[in-house]
């Protein structure tokens, strides 16, 4: 395992500038999870990386050394693709021992084995060893996929939304699988996923991204409630942060020049009786908690409720602000 | 009875969208054939394909089984009028036991292996050098494609002039390359050549065509698959001997299935090059079977002679499309 380090890399395909100026330091056994919307680059970080895309410019280091010259073999890279990219004519087992067959690893038949028969068993595909990788179902060809990359020991993980066509359940229990995995070998891990659960639990820390750009990076907790943007703020949290005009609900707490308020759930107080500012216009049952859709002159707010609390759509209730985040003009933090 | 209530229902319902759903269902289900020209469309395939069967049974099915009963006779079309007497199998037997056709039947199995190997060596060697997309690679692909275009009969008549011992240039090349005169060997005309001169001629003219088919394998495997592979570490060499060659394999069988059942036939180029000279060196089954049925005028001895090649070609090519399918399915 070892530090990657990347500086000042920027990426363009013809007019699209898919990476740019992007510095990141990914530490020695560290787990950093990139979010970002669709087309931020995400998939050309990890593909610069791996040596399947050259840069423009910049520089990346691979413990330690710079392997602008070294082809992806040289990298010790391992990739679990976007697009699962099995081998078609391949057994699971022969996909699985692939990576371990190259001559430069030299090791014996049963080492193979064993290590071929351990991966499979952990990503759950040891009863399908013997089926041909284009007779699986989508998830069980991305967890071959998520095997091939762990039956090695690369300098690097690089997983393109490894989980993102599993059903809820395995995806909850691979990402803790993953999770435990990746702190047994202290492995580096560059993990790219939309699904915020997913990148709250297994990064150590998180980096947004936007249009090729690395917006913030920082810990889950440090980017859930100290985001630097609108845009950051926006892709964290469950319901999706209120971003609401700093007139609606004026706290007079709010700094000069404050244009947004963001209110998550925690940033938001219901007070049934006394005067009240909003009405509730739907309710959603998700079981343990309720989804209360409130409008507050023209705008909709979404937030969390207790499932006992008393309300009922049409309900007049009074909404304040607890300590909400503020944004300015330019969409950034106001403090 | 049960259509019936069903407009019944639709109209008791009137303006909702279950009305308008159940009549988009009613109107649906009407295919174009019938409701325009009263033809179901059963019947409307059945016209598409008549012509076809109708011409198919005509110039293929038809003279194949009288193929098969002239066969068992002594007919001769020369003398049409001549009674007609069956012999039973005495022709198959004769055909099986004349070692004139045990010698056509090896020169042409001869010519079907050194044909296939070297078309498919080469034609898969141009198509792996090709798919690497170098500058101009689609220029050299039409260039490569020329000789495939070429009518056999324009093919022959040059090669034959390129083979000339006094000024072809085959002869000529040759000289320059090795030393040895050019007029001191015969391609056309000396025993232990001739084959390799039509070998050779084949192979020019349709390693193209190997190529081709090849080409549309490489550029079938996706290139993630590369990809995988780079950063799984291996090697070129292992690239192609672990994903190249197996995901491409089955086009090349395809490309050899087609060339063998050609060449298995193979009659023009030997007759424009050396009309199965000199003495019977290049005297493929498909001459001696043209030599039996037209020269001789033995229809019937000709005719089995014709059904066993047929025989012959149509079980070893479906042993072969079964193994093609199981590499397929691997
Ligand atoms: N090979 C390529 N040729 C041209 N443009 C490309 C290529 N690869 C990526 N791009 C462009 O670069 C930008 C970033 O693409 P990238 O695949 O990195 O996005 P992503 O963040 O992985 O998105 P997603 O979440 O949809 O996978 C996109 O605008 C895309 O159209
Ligand atoms: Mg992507």
């Amino acid at each position: 395992m070892a530090e990657v380090i990347l500086k000042g890399i920027s990426k363009s395909f013809g007019e699209t500038r898919a990476v740019s100026n992007l510095d990141l330091i990914i530490a020695d056994g560290e787990c950093v999870v990139l979010l970002g919307p669709t087309g931020a680059g995400k998939t050309t970080t990890l593909r610069l990386i791996a040596g399947l895309e050259r840069a423009d410019s910049g520089r990346i280091t691979i413990g330690g050394y710079d392997v602008a010259q070294e082809a992806p073999a040289g990298r010790d890279v391992a990739f679990v693709f976007q697009q699962y990219s099995l081998y078609p004519h391949l057994s699971v087992y022969e996909n699985l021992a692939f990576p371990l067959r190259s001559p430069a690893r030299r090791l014996g038949k049963d080492e193979i084995d064993r290590r071929v028969r351990d991966v499979a068993r952990m990503v759950r595909i040891d009863h399908k060893l013997e089926n041909r990788s284009t007779r699986l179902s989508g998830g069980e060809m991305q967890r071959v996929a998520i095997g091939r990359a762990l039956v090695r020991r690369p300098s690097i993980f690089l997983m393109d939304e490894p989980l993102s066509s599993l059903d809820a359940k395995l995806r909850a229990e691979l990402r803790l699988e993953l999770k435990r995995i990746q702190k047994e070998l202290g492995a580096t891990l560059l993990y790219v996923t939309h699904d915020q659960i997913e990148a709250m639990t297994m990064a150590d820390r998180i980096g947004i991204l936007a249009e090729g750009r690395l917006v913030q990076i920082g810990t889950p907790r440090d980017i859930y409630s100290n985001p630097a943007n609108t845009h950051v703020a926006a892709r964290l949290g469950q319901p999706h942060i209120n971003l609401i005009p700093v007139d609606v609900l004026p706290d007079g707490r709010a700094p000069a020049g404050t244009r947004t308020v963001g209110a998550r759930t925690e940033h938001l107080e219901i007070s049934l009786g006394g005067n009240a500012n909003a009405q509730i216009d739907w309710v959603e049952h998700l079981g343990d908690q309720n989804h209360l859709h409130i409008r507050v002159g023209d705008c909709k707010l979404i937030t969390l409720a207790n499932p006992y609390l008393p309300v009922k759509p049409g309900d007049k209730i009074g909404l304040a602000l607890k300590n909400p985040l503020y944004f300015g003009a330019d969409g950034n933090r106001m403090y | 009875m049960p259509k019936f209530r069903k407009e019944t229902q639709v109209t008791s319902v009137t303006d909702t969208s279950s009305s308008i759903l159940g009549k988009a269902a009613q109107a649906t289900p009407a295919p174009l054939a019938s409701r325009i020209r009263g033809i179901s469309d059963r019947t409307m395939a059945w016209l598409f394909i008549t012509p076809a069967i109708v011409l198919l049974l005509a110039i293929n099915i038809f003279p194949l089984i009288w193929a098969v009963y002239l066969s068992f006779t002594n007919y001769r079309a020369n003398r049409p009028n001549a009674p007609l007497e069956n012999v039973g199998l005495s022709n198959y037997s004769r055909v099986l036991s004349d070692p004139n056709i045990w010698q056509a039947m090896q020169t042409t199995a001869h010519f079907v292996f050194w044909t296939i190997f070297l078309q498919t060596l080469i034609g898969f060697s141009l198509a792996y050098l090709i798919d690497r997309k170098f500058r101009g690679h689609a220029f050299w692909t039409t260039v490569i494609l020329v000789p495939m275009m070429l009518s056999p009969a324009v093919v022959g008549n040059f090669w034959r002039f390129l083979y000339q011992p006094q000024i072809g240039l085959f002869n000529y090349i040759v000289s320059f390359l090795t030393g040895i005169p050019p007029s001191s060997f015969e391609m056309l005309g000396s025993v232990q050549l001739s084959p390799w001169a039509i070998i050779i001629v084949d192979t020019w003219m349709w390693t193209p065509y190997v190529m081709l088919i090849c080409l549309a394998g490489l550029r079938s495997i996706p290139d993630y698959i590369y990809e995988a592979a780079e950063v799984d570490r291996a090697s070129l060499w292992r690239q192609f001997w672990s994903i190249t060659l197996p995901m491409a394999l089955p086009f090349i069988m395809l490309a050899v299935l087609f060339r063998g059942i050609e060449n298995f036939k193979m009659f023009d180029m030997v007759t424009l090059l050396t009309g199965g000279g000199p003495g019977s060196t290049t005297e493929v089954a498909s001459i001696t079977l043209k030599r039996e049925a037209f020269e001789s005028w033995r229809t019937g001895r000709a005719s089995a002679f014709a059904i066993i090649l047929f025989v012959a070609v149509f079980g070893l090519a479906n042993i072969y499309v079964k193994a093609l399918n199981k590499v397929k399915q691997r």
